[in-house]
């Protein structure tokens, strides 16, 4: 079995803040989903089967040292892209996109499987590069990325493909990439989106005018972050009481098991509920992000770094989103939204860096 | 880990600790400073989804004259605000729009699973009662005054038991809602539906489907912003076999016949039926029930209609049945041809009375007749003559034919419902009644049309539409399109040949030169037609009523026919509870309808003929 020393570098606080989490989001799950017209618990059931089935996944992903990963990091690219390939063809489609693959008993999202599978094959990638002087040093980045970002765009799935974006600028900058590079990168992707804009679909550029003019509506996207801003506004410092929001209960809230679950947490528990789960969160990326420095290579480093960066940007968005400041794009709230796919995946993720605190030093057989 | 990138990851967790504190800075300012003013929105600004109410298809008749329509009206709601109803807005209500408080209680609780909908209440309140309610809206509580589509029948009384009635769901059984959601159409309470006659039947295509508008709803119950709306679909129009025109003069006809025979002094005159339908395809031209009820005053009606001893809920067409009387004769005829039991041209002799079994049968006054071959039995419907013949076929060939032409089965008509398949009087049906077996004695009176038969006007008019056609039973239908609002047809009835029966050809001449007689001088129906341009083939019946206490009750009066007697298009049989004599009410009756189809003006008055100094009688 596992290795003493293995056991003893294993982080146990990383491992507890995720459950803790994780649980949270059940009890917020709970409340979000009482009203709606489902058997009791079918939600809360579902994802604790998500979760349970998560924590396994990460046992045996501790198990495997993840320099493997580094050797399979192509097979794994090429078998995600493979996936992304699938999707226009098998997909189903929901909410006017085609981003699942049928599986029978859920439906695999892969556009979630391939974040983690960026972040490891970019991190092997980036881990083999330590001189970035000239800006021609990241072309190979680029390409690694555009690749899978594009099918994800082309699903359309423009949040998801905008987490890959920032992952790939996060683990440029922790790789050592040049400063003036990503700033040069930074201002071009600034100054292009108004060239972008005609490209979007129409929901698209709604959901960015009514973030830019929360008074105009022509898809009731602003009604969405109106009722999100009311529920959580109305919560106060200590709450509504869990299943006692009125924005809540009444369903007041879209999609307010997974997009805007914050919203009911915002306000049932209000600004105590919430900066609570902020703590979480902030301790969680703490925590990841020493393991990335005592990592024992840049690979495990490099791996630790873009899971901090993909937790960070989703947290940011989503609760951004909820609270109005940021344009609705769709992206789940790790570890508390609903979803098979998303739980899985950022389980998966911790595992991955629980598996790099484990082999921080170099074991000897 | 070189100098470098530990500086950024330091970076890193600084740029994450600060992405944290923006966050939680938004949130405390939203939630701390921005408060009061969120929850006021909160309690006050409330948005609901409200559906809005699709309009329902018309009925148009086949000339494409609108028969049921909708007008605009209105129904109070009660809109759950988030704290619960209002006691004493319930209270008002109640008053107002005369409904019991336990009522609305009831209602509340059937859609306790939607708590966000608002209740409906009352459907198509008055001016006067919107008027209350605006007038105290501050006061009321999460009353909603909805604009809603009411069912409009253009033409109140006209084709009543043919296009039905509406009614609110909580008229209809919790089993037929269930019906309906399995099928996916859902109602809420207080959803008007289908309850009768084509509005039921057609349900599916009239109903559309409900929009819905995401509405800003302020602390009473105002709607204050109207956001994101779906469209409802309309629903479909039907187009109907029925001629407008036709319709409403067999009603017309029907009523007078009524009232004359009423001025006479015929106390049990009240009710009268007739069924027009097209012998080429068994499409309905008119099916009228007197009396008749108001389906846009229904509710209000109810309690007179329901007591009324005219019972003119019932659609007498197809739901009652009747004795047929001399107008079986033709079946007799037929089957007695067929079987090689009467040679054509053969005459039998007409005493007047035939006694057989220990039976004597009788003709109308005894009067005798001779010598007579079919077609003057028929012209002078003798009864000693087919009496002759059933006492010749037997009741078992004589119910066979009479299945044949769909005695005692139902005619097959499904755009309404209802419809009652009546008996042929036969050994079966006498079984199903009585203990004793079936004498030989009463085939005499089965061969005539008494006794054991019982027949609905519809299946009458079938069974004359297939003489006209010579054997084919078309499935009677009264819609002939469907357009769905955009104009497209959805719906298109093709002829449905039931059966057909194989009858020489001979015979049917046979048949039809005997009606034919029976329109002609010397023939039971001919004086009132006598100046009829269009040839009418057709046969009178008086179906004798068994008298209670012994009161002498009138016979149901009987006509059936067709026309024109070479290339028949329409086949007509009409009834006149207790109107006497075929001559007396029916054939009068007829002479209306047909003159109405045939645009004949005023060849002759269609008022009773009982002045009329008749040849024969029956």
């Amino acid at each position: 079995m596992l290795d003493r020393r293995l056991l003893k570098n294993f982080d146990l606080s990383l491992f507890l803040l995720t459950v803790a989490i994780c649980a949270y989001g059940m009890v917020i799950l709970n409340s979000a989903t009482l009203s709606l017209e489902f058997p009791p618990l079918y939600f809360v059931k579902r994802q604790a089967l998500w979760i349970g089935l998560g924590l396994v996944i990460m046992f045996f992903i501790c198990l495997i040292d993840y320099i493997n990963l580094a050797n399979w990091s192509r097979y794994l690219y090429f078998f995600n892209i493979g996936l992304l390939l699938l999707v226009p063809f098998i997909g189903v489609e929901r909410y006017g996109a085609q981003r699942w693959i049928p599986l029978g008993f859920f439906d695999l999202q892969p556009s979630e499987i391939a974040k983690l599978v960026i972040i490891i094959s970019l991190g092997r990638l980036l881990a083999e590069r330590e001189d970035f002087e000239h800006f021609a040093d990241l072309f190979p980045t680029f390409i690694h990325v555009a690749l899978p970002m594009g099918l994800i765009i082309y699903q359309p799935d423009l949040g998801t493909s905008l987490v890959f974006l920032v992952i790939m600028f996060g683990m440029l900058f922790m790789a050592g990439a040049q400063i003036r590079h990503l700033a040069a990168i930074a201002a071009v992707g600034v100054a292009s989106l108004p060239l972008l804009f005609p490209l979007l679909e129409d929901y698209q550029k709604a959901r960015l005018l009514v973030f830019i003019n929360p008074d105009i509506d022509p898809l009731g996207v602003g009604y969405q972050i109106l009722q999100s801003k009311i529920a959580i506004g109305s919560g106060g410092i200590a709450g509504k009481g869990l299943f006692a929001g009125s924005q809540a209960q009444r369903q007041f809230l879209p999609e307010q098991q997974t997009d805007f679950i914050f919203s009911v947490l915002g306000e049932e528990l209000g600004l105590i509920g919430a900066l609570l789960l902020f703590l979480l969160f902030a301790l969680l990326i703490y925590r990841i992000l020493r393991i990335a420095s005592i990592a024992k290579d840049r690979f495990g480093f490099l791996i630790c770094c873009g899971v901090a960066v993909m937790f960070t940007f989703q947290i940011v968005v989503n609760i951004g989103m909820t609270v109005g400041i940021m344009p609705v794009t769709g992206l789940p709230l790790p570890f508390i939204s609903y979803g098979g796919s998303s739980m899985l995946l950022n389980l998966m993720a911790v595992g991955l860096v629980l598996n790099v605190g484990m082999r921080r030093h170099k074991i000897q057989f | 880990m070189d100098k470098q990138t530990l500086k950024r990851l330091r970076f890193m967790l600084l740029f994450i600790i600060t992405v944290f504190v923006v966050l939680s800075s938004r949130l405390a300012y939203m939630q701390v400073i921005q408060y009061e003013e969120y929850l006021r929105r909160a309690e006050e600004n409330i948005f609901r989804k409200l559906p809005i109410t699709a309009p329902r298809g018309s009925i148009y008749d086949r000339d494409g004259v609108e028969l049921v329509t909708n007008r605009p009206g209105f129904s109070v709601s009660l809109l759950d605000l988030g704290n619960g109803y209002d006691a004493e807005t319930i209270a008002y209500l109640s008053k107002l729009l005369e409904i019991t408080e336990e009522e609305i209680w009831d209602k509340i609780y059937e859609q306790r699973y939607r708590r966000y909908l608002p209740v409906r209440l009352k459907n198509d309140v008055s001016f006067d009662i919107i008027a209350k309610i605006s007038e105290r809206r501050t006061d009321l509580v999460g009353v909603l005054i909805e604009a809603q589509p009411i069912r409009y029948y253009v033409n109140d009384h006209l084709a009543a038991h043919v296009l039905g009635r509406m009614g609110e769901t909580d008229e209809l059984s919790s089993e037929i809602l269930k019906e309906w959601a399995e099928k996916g159409y859902e109602y809420r309470p207080g959803d008007v539906i289908g309850l009768a006659g084509l509005e039921m039947v057609w349900e599916p295509y009239l109903r559309g489907a409900n929009g819905e508008q995401r509405v800003e709803i302020n602390s009473i119950g105002q709607a204050i912003g109207y956001y994101e709306k779906l469209d409802p679909v309309p629903g479909s129009d039907l187009c109907l076999t029925v001629d407008f025109e036709l319709q409403r003069e067999t009603e017309r006809v029907l009523a007078d016949i009524v009232a004359g025979l009423q001025e006479e002094g015929n106390e049990y005159a009240k009710k009268a039926v007739a069924v027009a339908l097209d012998p080429r395809s068994g499409a309905i031209r008119a099916m009228a029930s007197y009396p008749a009820y108001n389906p846009n005053t229904f509710s209000r009606d109810f309690t007179e209609l329901s007591q009324d001893p005219a019972r003119p809920l019932i659609n007498n067409a197809i739901a009652e049945y009747y004795p047929v009387g001399s107008t079986f004769k033709m079946l007799t005829g037929i089957a007695a041809l067929e079987e090689g039991k009467l040679r054509p041209g053969e005459r039998i002799l007409d005493r007047g009375s035939l006694t057989r079994f220990n039976k004597t049968v009788r003709n109308y006054g005894s009067r005798a007749f001779g010598y007579i071959d079919i077609v003057r039995a028929f012209q002078v419907s003798s009864n000693v003559f087919f009496a002759e013949l059933g006492a010749r076929l037997g009741i078992d060939a004589l119910a066979e034919y009479g299945r044949l032409f769909g005695f005692g089965s139902t005619t097959g008509l499904q755009d309404i419902r209802g419809e009652r398949a009546g008996h042929v009087a036969s050994r079966e049906t006498k079984a199903k009644f009585h203990d004793d077996p079936w004498y030989p004695s009463e085939t005499l009176d089965a061969a005539i049309g008494q006794g054991f038969h019982n027949i609905t006007p519809l299946q009458l008019a079938n069974y004359v539409a297939m003489i006209a056609n010579e054997g084919i039973h078309y499935r009677p239908y009264l819609v002939e399109e469907v357009y769905d609002y955009k104009g497209g047809l959805v719906f298109k009835a093709e002829p449905e040949i039931l059966n057909e029966v194989e009858i020489s050809p001979q015979t049917w001449a046979l048949i039809k030169e005997g009606m034919a007689q029976v329109m002609r001088p010397g023939g039971t129906a001919w004086y009132p037609f006598r100046d009829f341009p269009v040839a009418v083939a057709g046969k009178t019946g008086s179906a004798q009523v068994v008298a209670l206490g012994g009161v002498n009750i009138p016979p149901h009066s009987l006509f059936v026919g067709f026309a024109p007697l070479e290339e028949p298009e329409i086949a007509l049989a009409v009834l006149i509870e207790h109107g006497g004599i075929g001559a007396d009410a029916a054939v009068p009756a007829a002479h209306g309808i047909l003159s109405a189809y045939f645009g004949v003006e005023n060849s002759t008055s269609t008022s009773p003929g009982a002045d009329i100094e008749q040849e024969t009688g029956d």
